[in-house]
């Protein structure tokens, strides 16, 4: 019940490339370790909310002063490796004299819950030696899970969805309801995984958690064989998706990544408070333009998305609206199984109830999502092609007959997004990846054409594929021109079609403007950098949209 | 200081050329007479009218490429004479007849190191420490993240790694001239007992191995319709260049691992799209490297095939070692 045992679980899935093997591997782990062990497991490879007690690079200069090794190194070797923990773990082999590993048995629980923790009652001195102790009494072999316990680095490719299924295999008990137990804040206890592998089924206990998020495919061709009126259509809103609950007078606000956000919007749940029943509602917030109706930028959004506890004034200046498009529960009836088309009856039915009958006016903070009724698929796609007048991506289309389930099931919901924007623009920086993408040059700059000069407009770092990665990473180290630490310039020679959600001026950049999400789509190697766009380009796409 | 064009041994067209001697060494292009280090395929190109090296390396090479080439062998010591330059072959401990290359003339000393290794390999004389005025080194792994766990640690990580998955078979990959007869020897000192399969590159090296009267284990030569039960529980080594297209559909229920140096990085273990990585390796690690520099007592020292510029600026400040640039 160790330590050990969990590095070895570790490694045991780090070198598994199957579901099903990672799956019997935490398996088998969870029967043979104790609850409070299994449950820090849980809670470090679902990496919920793991917290960071120092950062890389405070690990990197502790090495450095605590070894005399120069920092420049270190940080050339970061740029192989990708991973400031593992990077010192492996510094870190045969460094230690001790030949005494008074840890080699410590548990995985002391580790967690004393020995890290304790670290932070220390001055920095103090803290330093600390480390340094720790380092040379356990094994080698566990230097890097304490490295990456300490970083708040961990992950193995376990994801929330394959611990559910090993749970769920281990007790026979339904995948969906583990993965309800699993949302929230999960607080590594005892009790928090005996209620996990709890085998009677209370959903009273589940109470303060959110539903597990249905989440929507990209479209496919073969939905436009069926009839059009099998269908729900609803714009797709860019905003944050919340499950908004209300269960025993009780208002919570839950994103997808499980975080509980009430202070981040507390208009909302003093509103929502008002409404005397109880619902789980299913839905998108906004920053709202009340003026035109419509969504305002994500950017304005990002405002009210890191700050706890907002003033007044800033509630006034960025007003938010919850747009519900489900309703999953009312007054403690768990109604996922219905159709979605009787749920969307419900939820107008409570929807014209609370708006009402509710003393405090509900309806500028709080709405359910309007449904387009396009006639055929052609008339389907004019509604997506429109989807940017009122600032939204695209459509989401739903299933009439589809039940709530969880997860990214096929065949219930889809988006079909707006078609991108996209202009050609010629490489000219690139930089070191890391993770996965280490020692390969990932991060690339864009540049369009200004009279005689490329100025750069986008980075990008998602669209090639892996092959594609490795032939670019060759011509870039033939084809540098100036290294500037980890950045390469180069010969300006390849152009690339780029991608993006959006476009809008920006002072703060020197091309005057500034893109959403922009990604790589295709490798232009039929085009010549004279053939590349122009910022006037830009400037005309811009004009377009607006 | 002299200019570039004035050393004794330069780089020019990609590869180490002597121009008093008019001879490459390693060269990638073919040329009048060439110095080969050793037998693998990047270190030797077809199509030269003369090669010299050791006996051992020319064996493999014939064994590898055909009796038609013309080469001219020496013992490891032994001294020969080109256009009044004294050159010797000495032992690298990279692979079976791999060497570093000295050249003495005019009382200076020039040492090429091949690729090599320090660490225990019972398939090929060990590293011999030569000293010289100029040293010019390989620094593949030329990293402090690079440090080789002994090779019977890794033997054991691979016989553990067999054993724990009986009802698999388990290929590992490793390069057929010298990785895979290290291993084989020191997978035979292990705990698996089970049958051990080569592809046929790999036999045919293992042969060779033992004709230069190198001891190693007994393999069976992998049969594309060997039926899938008997291959269950057993090790099937073979080239890295199997690794990826149909040949693996011969075979069910597998698990595969890379031997080399390079996987003791976990984004490179998990971007290779192997199960496993076992980190072995024929050169040497960052500490081999320096070792090297040091005990040669090289005055001067050029660096190649590898990132070396990390390596140079830490001699430079830590060790005070004059480290050159060649003029590529």
């Amino acid at each position: 019940m160790s330590l050990k045992k969990f590095s070895e679980l570790f490694l045991d899935l780090d070198s598994s490339n199957s579901t099903n093997n990672k799956i019997e591997v935490l398996k088998n782990y969870f029967l043979s370790n104790d609850p409070i062990d299994n449950s820090w497991a849980i809670y470090l490879l679902t990496g919920k909310s793991n917290k960071r007690f120092i950062s890389g690079r405070y690990l990197k200069n502790l090495f450095s002063q605590l070894y005399e090794y120069p920092v420049w190194l270190i940080d050339t070797c970061y740029l192989k490796v990708g991973d400031s923990a593992e990077v010192i773990t492996l510094l870190l082999k045969n460094k230690s004299t001790s030949r005494k590993k008074e840890l080699s048995n410590i548990s995985l629980n002391e580790l967690l819950s004393k020995t890290i923790p304790d670290l932070s009652k220390l001055n920095e001195e103090e803290k330093n030696l600390q480390i340094k102790k720790i380092w040379e009494r356990l094994p080698e072999d566990y230097h890097l899970i304490f490295n990456k316990i300490l970083t708040g680095t961990f992950r193995v490719g376990v994801s929330i969805g394959l611990i559910t299924k090993s749970i769920s295999k281990l007790i026979n008990i339904d995948e969906e309801i583990i993965s309800h137990r699993l949302m929230g804040n999960f607080k590594p206890s005892i009790d928090s995984y005996e209620f996990l592998i709890n085998k009677n089924i209370n959903l009273e206990e589940l109470n303060s958690k959110p539903f597990p998020f249905l989440l929507a495919n990209t479209i496919e061709d073969k939905i436009f064989k069926n009839s059009i009126n099998d269908f729900q259509f609803e714009w797709k809103y860019d905003g944050i998706r919340l499950q908004l609950i209300k269960r025993s007078g009780n208002v919570s606000l839950w994103t997808r990544g499980q975080e509980l956000v009430n202070e981040t919007f507390p208009e909302l749940v003093e509103k929502m408070s008002h409404i005397k029943d109880d619902f789980v509602l299913d839905g998108e917030l906004l920053v709202w333009n009340f003026k035109e109706q419509i969504a305002f930028d994500f950017s304005l959004l990002q405002k009210r998305i890191n700050r706890k506890s907002p003033t007044r004034s800033i509630q006034i200046k960025y007003p938010i609206i919850f747009i519900a498009y489900d309703l999953l529960e009312i007054n403690g009836r768990d109604i996922r199984e219905i159709k979605l088309e009787n749920r969307r009856i419900e939820l107008e039915k409570y929807f014209s109830k609370w708006q009402n009958k509710t003393e405090n006016n509900i309806s500028d903070i709080f709405k359910i999502c309007d449904l387009i009724f396009p006639n055929d698929w052609p008339d389907a796609l004019t509604y997506k092609e429109k989807s940017r007048e009122n600032n939204t991506e695209g459509l989401i289309i739903k299933k009439k007959t589809s039940i709530y389930s969880s997860g990214r099931k096929k065949g219930i919901w889809w988006k079909y997004k707006v078609d991108p924007m996209q202009l050609d623009a010629v490489l000219i920086y690139a930089k070191g990846g890391s993770g996965r993408r280490a020692g390969l040059y990932t991060d690339y700059s864009f540049a369009l054409w200004k009279d005689e000069e490329l100025i750069k407009f986008a980075s990008a770092y998602s669209g090639l594929t892996n092959i594609e990665i490795k032939e670019l990473d060759k011509w870039i180290r033939k084809n540098t021109i100036e290294k500037f630490g980890p950045v390469r310039s180069l010969k300006p020679e390849m152009v690339f079609e780029i991608s993006f959600e959006k476009i809008q001026i920006s002072k703060r950049h020197k091309s005057g403007i500034a893109v959403r999400f922009p990604r790589i789509t295709k490798w232009r190697k039929d085009k010549k950098i004279n053939d590349a766009d122009s910022l006037e380009n830009a400037y005309e796409l811009m004009k377009k949209i607006l | 200081m002299r200019t570039k064009q004035e050393y004794l041994i330069r780089y020019k067209d990609g590869s180490l050329y002597c121009e008093l001697a008019d001879i490459w060494i390693d060269p990638s292009k073919p040329v009048k007479k060439a110095l080969i280090t050793h037998a693998h395929f990047d270190h030797f190109t077809f199509g030269c009218e003369e090669y010299i090296s050791t006996k051992e390396t020319a064996i493999l090479l014939k064994e590898r490429v055909g009796d038609n080439i013309k080469i001219k062998t020496f013992e490891y010591g032994e001294e020969f004479k080109i256009n009044g330059i004294n050159i010797s072959f000495h032992p690298s401990g990279h692979i079976l007849g791999s060497s570093q290359i000295r050249f003495i003339f005019a009382e200076e000393k020039w040492l090429i190191s091949g690729d090599f290794k320090l660490q225990k390999d019972e398939t090929c004389k060990k590293y011999e420490i030569v000293k010289t005025d100029y040293l010019i080194s390989e620094c593949t792994f030329g990293l402090p993240i690079f440090k080789w766990d002994e090779s019977n640690k890794i033997a054991n990580d691979i016989s553990k790694w067999i054993t724990n998955s009986p009802e698999k078979t388990s290929l590992l990959f490793c390069y057929s001239l010298g990785k895979a007869q290290r291993l084989l020897n020191e997978i035979s000192e292990t705990n698996f007992k089970g049958n051990i399969y080569s592809h046929e590159s790999i036999h045919k090296m293992n042969n060779s191995y033992r004709e230069l009267g190198i001891e190693i284990k007994d393999t069976i030569k992998i049969e594309n319709k060997k039926k899938i039960d008997e291959l269950k529980g057993s090790l099937i080594l073979l080239p890295p260049s199997l690794s990826k297209g149909s040949y693996l559909k011969n075979f069910k229920n597998i698990q595969t691992a890379f031997a080399s140096g390079w996987m003791s990085i976990r984004a490179l273990r998990k971007r290779s799209g192997y199960d496993k990585g076992f980190a072995i390796s024929d050169h040497a690690d960052w500490d081999g490297i320096l070792e090297v520099v040091k005990k040669s007592e090289a005055k001067n020292v050029f660096f190649h095939h590898g990132d070396s510029d990390a390596l140079s600026k830490y001699l430079v400040e830590k060790e005070s070692i004059n480290v050159l640039l060649f003029g590529k």
